[in-house]
């Protein structure tokens, strides 16, 4: 039996480090240790052992039975990892690229409204919003803008057909046209309509002028549109917000300075220039920026505020502008082309 | 607005300032300076005229010559090495000696030149600055005194600023305007010219023969209008003095009688008009408005058709000028007249405006009459202008002038305290500094009243010509622009919380945009306005003149856009024709939907996917298909609050508008729900007309602003079984048209009634469709997957499986929907 046990312990040496597979390694595994395997058969001649050999021969059969478990976990373990190994292809060439879609891009455009929207969102400023397609109730008769200022032309502001129905842009008097909003500060009107003092919300949007399409004009282009209102707001403190805005945007060394100027719903009324050291592609010493000015005692009135108890400022800046100079942009058509070597510029 | 500084030099002394010391002071009043010209010779100090007597070959230089020059009393005769060859022995040229300083900064010395001494230099035209002209000396005609400077000999050197208006302030239209305001800013002076005319000057003497009548039809149009004749005038060149004034602002010297109404029109901003009174038939003038269809060639020998309502002058005949736009040709001062009639008139604005749109017709005039011409400061300009005429022209006024209109009497006055000033700027300017600059802008002040609490109250009066000025704060403004606006003092900025919230649009397109950007997509912004064909492309054809615009500009931009995804076609066509790749693109904005007979402005967002062969890479992934979009879509609306998944969709079907009828879907509507979303595979054909490679998916969701929530209300947890689940597949063979998702809802449906309350049907999916061998034509397989679960117990094999016999028995009932086998 020893013999037995010796050959068998012999046999099972020679064929376990060659098992394959798992099946193989399962009817290894029966042949040996199984119901009728090898080993169990032995097992069972143990009742002709003479009954002093018992213990020997038990001992070595379990000493067999040791062995044989361990070379069988030794088989299993070697063809598990070969399984896994299998499952691998290749190994990988780090160096190629990610055939998926690269990471996608937001619009300088974005970018810069955005931008201007965080740095006044901590001036407390919140974003408003209002239609593109106006009436001229809200885009010139509320601003101060009389029936026959230039700015109302045919000329220079897309109309729509005297018959045009919009359903969500009403008209507040009946006789108005449909136009397509010259600049934000329709907005203004909206929202003081709409709310009630204080107010202090910009409102960023498509605006439209009828004119040729050039390296700097575009029949569409956007504005930043903002607007305080409260008591005892003043000239300064214009001044003050828009240094915040553009020493934020442009760094400590910008400097700001307002001209006197003229627009129908502020008085008094400015341009802004900026002028700051490391703006690319601006050789004068001075750029304009922005428009501004405390609004006006009129348009409180036609939207039923006290201007005696209530003021404020308004100011509008071209987002396109300002993108232009802060990305040295030379042309505001690239914006509209959205080629996507432009695209990716930005992000 | 050209103004000249010359001209300026008349009423406002600015000797002494530089060219942008007053463009400085130009810019803070509140006129942008879009240029700066400078014309004519500089202020050149040691630089005479001299003439050549002597010139000899220089010995050490070939191009040289060494020459005698005499300058007379400056300094006898020079020795002057020179390199020019334009001139001779006996020219008299400019010498620019020691201690000249020529443009440039370029300092004359004594120097040696070669080895040949040299006392100074004589110049070029491009040396002394008053021209390119750098060929040779400039060569002095005339014969000018020797050793006179040249600036007494070159015409006057002027610097013109060329201004930008506002259109708040029609007096700067006017040179005198323009020097009130630099008097203001440099606290000199204002001289306003010297007028001698009086009415008492003329001829008592009527003359009926020359201007019989004056009429004015149309008073609302023409407040105020005046003619006067003068006589004997004799027709010639204005002298040098005001050829150049109008020279050095662009406008051509014509003759005297022209020059001086233009010259007064620079002056006062007023426009003067005169006829050649021997041209008016009937010898009469009537302000009037045209009948329809009368004609009248204007100066610019063009024959214009006109319309009733034109406001014009006319003689007994005929109209002879467009009331303050354009005389006619035939009536107007010519070389041969010898009496003329001044007029000098007050038109109302919008009257002038509107002929003028009407017409495409702008003059000097028009540009003034529009902005605003201040009647008051009439007769002193019509004064002015008698009084240059008779100087240039000769010839003497006959009889009174002929008026019509009255002078409607200007008064006006406002009151206001330095306080009020002080708190609308928020920082504080001295009262008398306050007071003084107000005055110095010929505000008068009327009156200093006490009050109460806020000092002095101020009472001015405000002059004609600033119309601008009628309430408190636009006195803000005066003082705030004397001060300079360049001089607010820096600040803290003061922000006290107000506790607002965005627009919900805001978030919309934030999140929107935080999803593509996340997904590989590329933000594109494109044009609002489309051409008319593709409008009609994406809209219903019903629906696209609702989209028109009344006056486009240009043909291809008339409509506003239906839809966002021809933006983004277009933007592809561009750049695969470029040969930049690109594959992801996506917009949020605008567009405009029709529904009920009217338009709607609604919120969108749309992208699209191109696939194409060309754009190869080393691993070819899966390209997108009508799935890839539906679940970005999904996710479009789900940033506005939307759940697609719970819609209706319908698949579409033509017309198509764009899209490529049974591969792409939509769902929504206007009016109940408020937003629309339309998906999938983009018209084959319809790429592929745009010259566009590849196949197109895309996916749009549009929703009216105001359906946007603010914010959904806060979820609430529901509670959810830690029993493990029961698993059961079921494939159903259902007609190939049957859409998956009713299916899926009757089984649904069913699945619930079979396990009654005794346990739940927890979800119930699609993971296999199948259409092919072993299925009767026109049919396909659906094979779902069914979760079963209590909340408190494991389902046992039997209760589901007896669930499950119920469902196939109760699934196959009406025998539209059989059990696979």
């Amino acid at each position: 039996m020893q013999d037995q046990l010796t050959a068998l312990l012999a046999q099972a040496s020679a064929e376990f480090p060659s098992l394959a597979s798992r099946p193989a390694f399962e009817a290894a595994k029966a042949r040996y240790v199984g119901p009728h395997g090898a080993l169990t058969t032995l097992m069972k001649q143990m009742g002709g052992v003479p009954k002093e050999q018992r213990p020997a021969m038990g001992k070595l059969i379990n000493e067999a039975k040791t062995q044989l478990q361990g070379q069988l976990d030794a088989a299993l373990t070697r063809i598990a990892a070969a399984e896994l190994a299998a499952r691998l292809g290749p190994a990988v060439d780090a160096t190629l690229p990610s055939p998926d879609p690269a990471p996608g891009t937001r619009h300088p455009l974005t970018l810069v409204r955005d931008e201007l929207a965080s740095i006044l969102r901590k001036a407390g400023f919140v974003i408003a919003d209002g239609p593109e397609v106006e009436t001229e109730y809200f885009c010139f008769d509320a601003l101060n803008t009389p029936a026959d200022h230039p700015a109302r032309d045919a000329q220079d502001t897309f109309y729509l057909p005297a018959d045009a129905r919009f359903g969500n842009v009403a008209k507040k008097t009946p006789g108005e046209k449909h136009l397509l909003r010259t600049h934000t500060s329709s907005v203004q009107i909206r929202t003081m309509l709409s709310g009630s003092p204080p107010i202090r919300i910009i409102a960023p949007g498509r605006v439209y002028r009828r004119d040729t399409v050039d390296a700097t004009h575009s029949a569409n282009f956007h504005q930043l549109e903002g607007l305080y209102v409260d008591k005892n707001v003043t000239v300064r403190d214009l001044k003050a917000l828009l240094d915040y805005i553009f020493t934020s945007l442009l760094g400590a060394d910008t400097k700001v300075r307002f001209r006197p100027h003229y627009f129908g719903y502020t008085e008094p009324s400015f341009e802004v220039d900026l002028s700051a050291r490391h703006l690319p592609k601006v050789n004068k010493e001075w750029v304009e920026i922005c428009g501004c000015g405390m609004v006006d005692p009129l348009v409180f009135s036609g939207v039923g505020y006290d201007p005696e108890v209530w003021s404020g400022y308004a100011f509008g800046l071209g987002l396109e502008r300002l993108a232009m100079m802060l990305y040295g942009i030379d042309d505001i058509r690239y914006f509209y082309q959205n080629d996507l070597r432009f695209l990716k510029q930005f992000a | 607005m050209k103004i000249s500084r010359t001209w300026l030099q008349s009423y406002v002394d600015l000797a002494g300032l530089t060219a942008d010391e007053i463009a400085r002071a130009i810019t803070f009043l509140g006129f942008e300076v879009e240029g700066i010209r400078v014309t004519g010779a500089p202020a050149l100090a040691q630089v005479v005229v001299g003439e050549v007597l002597t010139r000899n070959p220089h010995p050490n230089a070939d191009k040289l010559s060494v020459c005698t020059v005499d300058v007379g009393p400056a300094g006898g005769v020079k020795t002057i090495v020179c390199g020019a060859q334009n001139y001779q022995v006996g020219d008299r040229v400019p010498v620019a000696l020691p201690g000249a300083v020529l443009p440039g900064n370029f300092e004359i010395k004594q120097s040696k030149i070669r080895g040949q001494s040299s006392d100074g230099m004589m110049c070029s035209a491009k040396e002394l600055g008053i021209s390119e002209d750098a060929a040779g000396l400039l060569l002095l005609t005339g014969r000018p005194e020797l050793g006179a400077p040249i600036n007494s000999v070159l015409p006057p050197g002027d610097t013109v600023f060329d201004l930008e208006i506002t259109p708040n302030r029609p007096d700067c239209l006017g040179h005198l305007g323009v020097a009130r305001e630099l008097a203001a800013w440099f606290k000199k002076d204002l001289v306003y010219p010297t007028v001698n005319f009086t009415p008492a000057q003329a001829d008592p003497q009527p003359r009926p023969d020359l201007l019989h009548s004056v009429r004015v039809d149309a008073p609302a149009d023409c407040p105020l209008y005046t003619a006067t004749v003068v006589t004997g005038v004799k027709i010639g060149p204005s002298p040098g003095w005001l050829q150049q004034r109008l020279t050095a602002v662009g406008l051509r010297p014509v003759n005297n009688v022209v020059d001086v109404g233009n010259f007064v029109m620079l002056e006062y901003n007023q426009p003067v008009h005169a006829f050649d009174a021997r041209k008016l038939a009937g010898r009469a003038l009537v302000v009037r408005h045209a009948r329809e269809g009368e004609k009248i060639t204007t100066l610019d020998k063009a024959e214009r058709t006109l319309t009733a309502g034109t406001l014009v002058i006319a003689d007994a005949e005929k109209p002879v000028v467009i009331a303050g736009i354009m005389g006619g040709l035939d009536s107007g001062v010519g070389a041969d007249t010898t009496d003329l009639v001044l007029e000098v008139a007050c038109f109302r604005r919008q009257s002038v405006r509107a002929t003028s749109k009407r017409l495409g017709l702008a003059s000097d005039s028009s540009y003034r009459y529009e902005r605003g011409v201040d009647p008051h400061s009439l007769e002193e300009a019509r004064h002015r202008c008698l009084d240059l005429l008779l100087a240039t022209a000769g010839g003497e006024v006959a009889g009174p002038t002929l008026k019509v209109g009255g002078d409607v009497p200007w008064q006006r006055e406002i009151t206001v305290t330095p306080a009020y000033i002080n708190q609308r700027l928020g920082f504080t300017i001295p009262a008398d500094e306050m007071q003084a600059a107000l005055e110095r802008l010929e505000l008068a002040t009327v009156r200093t009243d006490a009050t109460s609490d806020r000092g002095p109250a101020w009472t001015f009066s405000i002059p004609s010509w600033r119309d601008d000025l009628d309430r408190p704060i636009d006195l803000v403004e005066e003082v705030l622009r004397l001060h300079g606006s360049d001089h607010i003092p820096a600040t803290q900025v003061i922000a006290p919380a107000l506790l607002a919230d965005d627009a919900p649009i805001v978030g919309f397109n934030r999140r929107v945009t935080d999803t593509l950007v996340g997904q590989g997509f590329n933000e594109c912004i494109t044009y609002t306005l489309r051409p008319a064909p593709e409008a009609g492309l994406w809209a219903p054809a019903a629906t696209v003149g609702g989209l028109a615009l009344a006056n486009p500009f240009i043909a291809d931009q008339s409509h506003l856009r239906p839809t966002l995804v021809a933006g983004l076609l277009e933007t592809l066509k561009l750049n695969q024709a470029r040969g930049t790749s690109a594959a992801r693109l996506f917009e949020t904005g605008r567009v405009f939907l029709e529904h009920d007979g009217r338009m709607w402005e609604c919120a969108a967002a749309a992208f699209l996917i191109c696939d194409r062969e060309k754009d190869r890479a080393w691993r070819r992934r899966a390209p997108a298909d009508f799935y890839t979009v539906k679940g970005l879509t999904e996710s479009l609306a789900g940033a506005a609050g939307v759940e697609l998944t719970r819609q209706v969709l319908a698949s579409v079907v033509p017309p198509t508008h764009g899209w490529q009828a049974g591969h792409a879907a939509m769902a929504g509507e206007l009016q109940h729900r408020g937003w629309i979303a339309q998906f999938g595979l983009v018209d084959l054909a319809l790429v592929q007309s745009l010259g566009i490679e590849g196949t197109v998916h895309a996916g749009l969701f549009a929703i009216l602003p105001e359906k946007l929530a603010a914010e959904a209300s806060r979820r609430r947890y529901a509670d959810f079984s830690l029993m493990p689940a029961a698993l059961r597949d079921l494939a159903l063979v259902v007609d190939t048209a049957a859409p998956a998702a009713d299916v899926q809802k009757i089984l649904a449906k069913i699945a619930r009634t079979a396990t009654g309350h005794a346990f739940a049907l927890e979800s119930v999916a699609v993971f296999d469709v199948y259409q092919g061998e072993g299925l009767p034509a026109g049919k396909k397989s659906l094979a779902f997957s069914l979760v079963f679960r209590t909340a408190d117990r494991t389902l046992t094999d039997d209760e589901v499986n007896t669930a499950l016999s119920k469902i196939q028995a109760a699934i196959t009932a009406d025998g539209t929907i059989a059990l696979r086998a």
